[in-house]
């Protein structure tokens, strides 16, 4: 069990002994084409791995077993990378969205309920998009009638990742459709087993079906699940906090460096060109994969200052969205470089890697993939609606 | 000892409350018409502050403070495309009498340069703007107990206003030496190069048979020598990539007042999203340059070792980044952005100067490639 406090080197060493011992030799090419059951199970038996180790939620508060500085998260985030370990996927919105939430707008009852179970291996999904509510989440239209000390939920949700395998969903429903759309909306956590849901799988562009429609048909959740004031779930929801963000893209930052772009400088050795040329020796396939390399640099100076204005206690909500743009955009046009770089070859179909990051070396079905980064967690242009309104003060 | 960030954010208030008031547009303007081509009262007050002696060691009469420190002036600078010889002086040619190896020459001249009492530069690009070794037409022979130099270096930094030149010469066996040289020394000629960036004046300097003695190396010919060229090179690019991102961040804020303020179809033109978007854009890019430029002057301050690596990363992005700031500035301010009234040319002139004048990003790209593949395809 790895414990905060101690000295960083002796972290990072821990950090990277635990991978050397843990993370399973192979495993890339194993779950490659794995299909969604083997997937599943595999990424329960990996976030039960972490659990045991002190790695699962080191930015959590002490008495929830995180507690780990931002520093030491940082050290952490970077040897998981290095270390090459499987994506703690199937959790993270459990981790990463869900429990930040509980910490800032629950009840110490509802953390004493929900926690524990998080820590325990239960999956979490976020029920917030629906068909007609997606960049404009505030129209949403599932609807929650009061009565007495339960709600009655029906509509649809919609994009629901991992909700098939969800114990819990943390949902927005509208409780007051007489109020502007902000104000009357509230927070929920639906027991993913009641009565009354139905999910179905969609199957996604590259080939995972990893997200869902989820219906709700008089669905009974109790009072005592809201999750903040009643018709106030908007200010509840505000999504990832900009702190988890900058840790969470730093992993990603870090993977990108060292499996995709140094991955594809290695792999270009063996690469030939159309005359029977390396790849790697090509000047214009050089000068682009060492400015990729550049790039990948320059986001992680923008994490550091990031952190470090975080560790400062300086507001960094401004620069969440302008590190969202930076890296998805980032690794969205690397991805597309490398598969151009490919030709005909980069076509071939070797079988989805669904539970590595966003650079599994498959560069075409990593491109497409890449799609999700623009569009999650609200899409690239309403993150540049929100640099102009919040950080230069353009009228809306 | 580098600055806290409260003394940072002190100089940086100091040099931008210094500026606004003395390299105002209007004082831009009439400077670069003038002779000189830069302002000797600001100059000296520029040295009264204490801004070309921050990164120089205490036993040596300056702060002691680090690179990353001047780069808050160097920055600054940029916001008011301040014609100056901060750049020539203070960082090139200090920089490489820092890095040299034999103090009796070196030591003399620094002082002075600290001390405001002359200017200097550094001539080490080709006549063609190049500086790869192979392309070096400045070329240096013994004469005696002296050396020649003969042919000429190109993008001369303020090469006229200098007392001293450190100038990079090749001999005919390719052996690199850097040597201090006197701008009054015979057969010496400065020529004005005419750019279109018109706060940097960059000259053509030719040597013919210039004779300097051989005390005046600042290092040992050959390997050493070189390796002094590729701190400078560093040093020019970070300099370059700082000024380049405090221009980008002026035209960013000055974009986005300007949006909030122009009205067109009743409303004014940054609640338009392309208009928003061009100026978020703005801000993403300029974010990244100055978090680049920020941590590549750091590294300046640390081991040499990682430095080309630096200067690498650097040139790849900033250059391009802050140029297309600017252009979205000239596109934001359309017809009156179009004027050589409006300062968005201003902008974009150093901007784009600042991009290539230590090397293409292309060029640097090249270089990163031949450094760091080697050892990332054998990880
Ligand atoms: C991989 C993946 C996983 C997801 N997981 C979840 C999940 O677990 N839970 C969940 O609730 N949701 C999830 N989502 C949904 C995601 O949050 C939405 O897709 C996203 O918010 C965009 O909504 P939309 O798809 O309806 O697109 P729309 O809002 O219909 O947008 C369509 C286009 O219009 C643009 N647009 C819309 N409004 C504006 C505007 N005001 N200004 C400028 N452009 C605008 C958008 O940028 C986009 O280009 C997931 C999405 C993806 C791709």
């Amino acid at each position: 069990m790895l414990e905060p406090g101690g000295a960083l080197a002796e972290l990072r060493v821990g950090v990277r002994h635990w991978c050397e011992a843990h993370v399973p030799p192979g495993w890339r090419h194993q779950q490659r084409g794995a299909d969604h059951a083997e997937l599943v199970e595999f990424l329960r038996w990996w976030g039960g791995e972490l659990r045991c180790s002190g790695l699962f939620a080191p930015h959590w508060p002490r008495e929830w077993g995180g507690g780990f500085s931002v520093e030491e998260q940082v050290v952490i985030a970077e040897e998981l990378a290095r270390g090459d370990v499987p994506r703690n996927a199937l959790f993270h919105v459990a981790v990463f969205n869900v429990a930040p939430t509980l910490f800032h707008n629950a009840t110490r009852e509802q953390r004493d309920r929900f926690l524990p179970g998080i820590r325990d291996g239960e999956v979490w999904c976020q029920g917030y998009s629906e068909p007609d509510a997606g960049s404009d989440l505030a129209s949403l239209q599932t609807r929650a009638v009061r009565d007495g000390d339960r709600y009655i939920v029906n509509g649809q949700k919609v994009w629901t990742s991992w909700a098939r395998e969800a114990d819990w969903c943390m949902l927005l429903v509208r409780t007051d459709p007489s109020e502007a759309k902000h104000q009357g909306i509230s927070c929920l956590v639906v027991d993913m087993h009641s009565p009354g849901i139905a999910v179905r799988p969609i199957q996604q562009a590259w080939g995972p079906a990893d997200f869902n429609e989820v219906f709700f048909d008089n669905v009974v959740i109790p009072v005592e699940n809201r999750l903040g004031p009643e018709h106030g779930g908007w200010g509840v929801a505000q999504g990832t906090l900009a702190a988890e963000r900058a840790i969470s893209i730093l992993e990603m930052t870090e993977r990108l460096r060292h499996h995709g772009i140094e991955g594809a400088i290695r792999e270009a050795v063996a690469w030939r060109l159309e005359r029977g040329e390396v790849a790697l020796d090509d000047p214009a396939v050089r000068e682009l994969l060492a400015e990729c390399w550049a790039e990948v640099h320059v986001v992680r100076n923008v994490l550091n200052q990031m952190i470090d204005d975080i560790i400062l206690g300086v507001d960094v909500s401004g620069s969440s969205s302008v590190i969202k743009v930076l890296y998805s955009e980032l690794l969205h046009r690397m991805m597309l470089r490398i598969t151009d770089l490919r030709g005909v070859a980069g076509q071939i179909d070797a079988g989805v890697l669904a539970c590595a990051g966003w650079e599994t070396g498959f560069w075409m079905n990593d491109f497409i993939h890449s799609f999700g980064w623009l569009i999650g967690g609200g899409t690239n242009e309403i993150q540049r609606n929100v640099i102009g309104e919040r950080m230069l003060g353009l009228p809306r | 000892m580098t600055l806290s960030s409260a003394e940072q954010h002190e100089l940086r208030s100091t040099a931008r409350a210094l500026l606004g008031r003395a390299s105002t547009s209007k004082r831009v303007r009439e400077v670069v018409a003038s002779e000189a081509g830069f302002d000797a009262d600001l100059w000296k007050q520029m040295v009264e502050l204490g801004w070309t002696s921050i990164h120089v060691p205490e036993r040596l009469g300056g702060a002691g403070c680090g690179y990353a420190d001047l780069a808050v002036v160097l920055h600054e600078l940029g916001r008011a495309f301040t014609p100056s010889p901060f750049l020539a002086t203070a960082v090139l040619a200090t920089g490489a009498l820092l890095a040299a190896d034999h103090d009796e020459v070196a030591v003399p001249v620094l002082a002075e340069l600290v001390a405001g009492g002359s200017l200097g530069t550094v001539a080490f690009a080709s006549v063609g703007g190049s500086y790869e070794p192979a392309q070096r037409s400045v070329s240096w022979s013994p004469d005696g107990t002296a050396v020649q130099l003969n042919g000429a270096a190109g993008y001369v930094v303020d090469a006229a206003a200098s007392d001293v030149l450190v100038v990079a010469a090749r001999a005919v066996d390719g052996t690199t030496a850097v040597m201090l040289v006197d701008a009054t020394s015979a057969g010496l000629r400065v020529e004005r190069m005419q750019t279109i960036d018109l706060t940097q004046r960059l000259f053509n300097v030719s040597f013919d048979g210039v004779r300097v003695a051989a005390e005046q190396m600042l290092t040992e010919p050959g390997p050493r020598a070189e390796a002094l060229l590729d701190r400078l090179l560093t040093l020019g690019v970070v300099a370059t990539a700082s000024d380049a991102a405090g221009i980008a961040e002026q035209a960013l804020e000055s974009t986005a007042q300007y949006a909030r303020e122009r009205i067109q179809f009743g409303r004014p033109i940054g609640s338009f999203q392309a208009v928003k978007h061009h100026c978020a854009n703005m801000a993403v890019a300029v974010e990244a340059s100055r978090a680049t430029t920020k941590a590549a002057a750091t590294d300046l301050d640390g081991e040499p070792a990682g430095w080309r690596t630096t200067a690498g990363i650097t040139a790849s992005y900033v250059g391009p980044a802050c140029s297309e700031v600017c252009a979205l500035a000239m596109r934001v301010h359309a017809g009156i952005g179009f004027t050589w009234e409006h300062d968005t040319h201003m902008w974009m002139k150093r901007a784009k100067l600042d991009e290539v004048l230590f090397g293409r990003p292309a060029w640097h790209r090249r270089r990163l490639a031949d450094d760091m593949f080697p050892v990332l395809a054998a990880k």
